[in-house]
C-alpha cells in the first residue's frame, strides 16, 4: 500500500514538474486513457481483494486498456463515430462495479 | 489485500497513473482558464473600445452642431441631416402594420404567398415614397438612401438589422395621400389582402421616426470636382 501512495505522489510531483500539458485537440484522448487507467487501478483492487491478483495480468490490463481505449476514440474520431462517450460510460460503469465490490469486500471483512 | 507480490510494479503503475491525472487536471485548469475567459476579456474590450469610440463620436457630433453659428449653414446641415436621416423627424403622417396571415394556407397553394415577403415591404414603400412620404422608417430603421430591404431567411433585413413580421413602417407626409395610395384599387392592399395578409393603416396625427442609427460610411467613393461626365 504504501508502494502505491509513494509512487502515486512521486507520478503527481512529476505532472507537476514537466513543463507541457495535453494539447486541446489530444485532451479526450487523454482523458479516455485516464479513464481506462482508473478502471484498470479498480480492477486491480478488486482482485486484490478476492486474492486472485497478479501482477503480470495488471500491468498488462493497464497500458493495454490505456493505449488501446486512446486508439479507438482517435480512429473513431477520424471516421466520424464519437466512441469518445461510449468509451466513458463504459469505464465508468466497470469502475462503479468495481468500487461497489471493494466496498461490500471491506464491510464484509470488517 | 494481497498486493505484496509485485509492490515495484504497482508503484510503478501508481506513479503513471498519478503522473496522468496531474496532468490532466493542469491541461484541464489550462483550458478552463484561458478560453472562455480569454473570450469574455476579449468582448469586453472590444465593448469598451466601441463605447469609448461612440462616446468621442457624439462628443464630436455635439461639439460641431454647437460650431455651426452661421445660421444659413445650419439650416444647410438641418436640411441634409433631415434628406439623409441622421435626425428623428416627427410630423403627420401614418403608420402601416402588416404582418402574415392568419389564414389557413389552402393545401394546393404555395404556403410562401400567405406570408410578408421583402417585394411587399418594398411595393409598399415605394408606393408611400410615390405618395410624397417625407421619411420612412420600417421596424424603428429609417430608411436612408443606402437601405436595402432584403429577404434574410424568415425574417427582412432594413439597414442590415433583421427583424420579423409584424413589420410597422412609419410614414411621414400628407395622411389623405399616403393611405389612398396604399388602398388604391388593384394596389399593393389589394394584392395582399388576397393571401390574408393584414395591413392595417392608421393615420396620425404625429408620427415619429428615429434617425438612421449607423455612421455612414464609404470606402470607395471620392468626392468629385466634375459637374459632367467627361470622356
Amino acid at each position: 500500500m504504501i508502494y502505491a501512495v509513494v509512487g502515486l505522489l512521486i507520478g503527481g510531483a512529476l505532472g507537476f514538474l514537466v513543463p507541457f500539458g495535453i494539447p486541446a485537440g489530444y485532451s479526450s484522448l487523454f482523458s479516455v486513457a485516464l479513464m481506462a487507467c482508473l478502471d484498470s487501478v479498480f480492477g486491480g483492487i478488486k482482485a486484490a481483494c478476492s486474492g486472485n491478483f497478479d501482477d503480470k495480468i495488471f500491468i498488462s490490463g493497464f497500458f493495454t486498456n490505456s493505449l488501446m481505449a486512446a486508439f479507438l476514440v482517435y480512429v473513431g474520431d477520424r471516421l466520424g463515430i464519437d466512441l469518445y462517450f461510449v468509451a466513458l460510460l463504459a469505464f465508468g460503469l466497470r469502475i462503479f462495479n468495481n468500487l461497489g465490490f471493494i466496498r461490500q469486500h471491506l464491510l464484509k471483512k470488517h | 489485500m494481497h498486493f505484496e507480490k509485485g509492490r515495484l510494479s504497482i508503484a510503478c503503475v501508481c506513479m503513471v497513473l498519478g503522473f496522468m491525472l496531474v496532468i490532466q487536471f493542469r491541461s484541464t485548469e489550462d483550458i478552463r482558464a484561458s478560453q472562455p475567459t480569454q473570450r469574455v476579456e476579449e468582448l469586453a474590450a472590444r465593448l469598451h473600445q466601441a463605447e469609448a469610440e461612440n462616446q468621442a463620436l457624439e462628443a464630436e457630433n455635439r461639439d460641431l452642431k454647437g460650431m455651426s453659428g452661421d445660421a444659413k449653414s445650419e439650416k444647410i446641415t438641418d436640411d441634409i441631416m433631415m434628406i439623409s436621416g441622421m435626425t428623428p423627424l416627427e410630423g403627420p403622417g401614418i403608420v402601416i402594420t402588416i404582418d402574415d396571415s392568419a389564414k389557413k394556407a389552402k393545401v394546393e397553394n404555395d404556403p410562401n404567398l400567405y406570408l410578408v415577403h421583402d417585394e411587399d415591404i418594398l411595393k409598399v414603400v415605394n408606393e408611400l415614397r410615390a405618395a410624397g412620404a417625407e421619411a420612412l422608417s420600417i421596424n424603428g430603421q429609417r430608411l436612408t438612401a443606402n437601405s436595402e430591404i432584403r429577404c434574410a431567411g424568415p425574417t427582412i433585413s432594413v439597414n442590415n438589422v433583421r427583424s420579423a413580421p409584424p413589420f410597422e413602417i412609419r410614414a411621414i407626409g400628407d395622411k389623405d395621400n399616403l393611405t389612398n395610395a396604399i388602398n388604391m384599387r388593384g394596389g399593393v392592399a389589394d394584392s395582399l389582402k388576397v393571401w390574408g395578409i393584414s395591413l392595417n393603416i392608421q393615420p396620425m396625427d404625429n408620427v415619429w421616426i428615429p434617425a438612421y442609427k449607423a455612421t455612414a460610411k464609404y470606402k470607395l467613393a471620392n468626392r468629385s470636382s466634375k459637374e459632367e461626365e467627361t470622356k
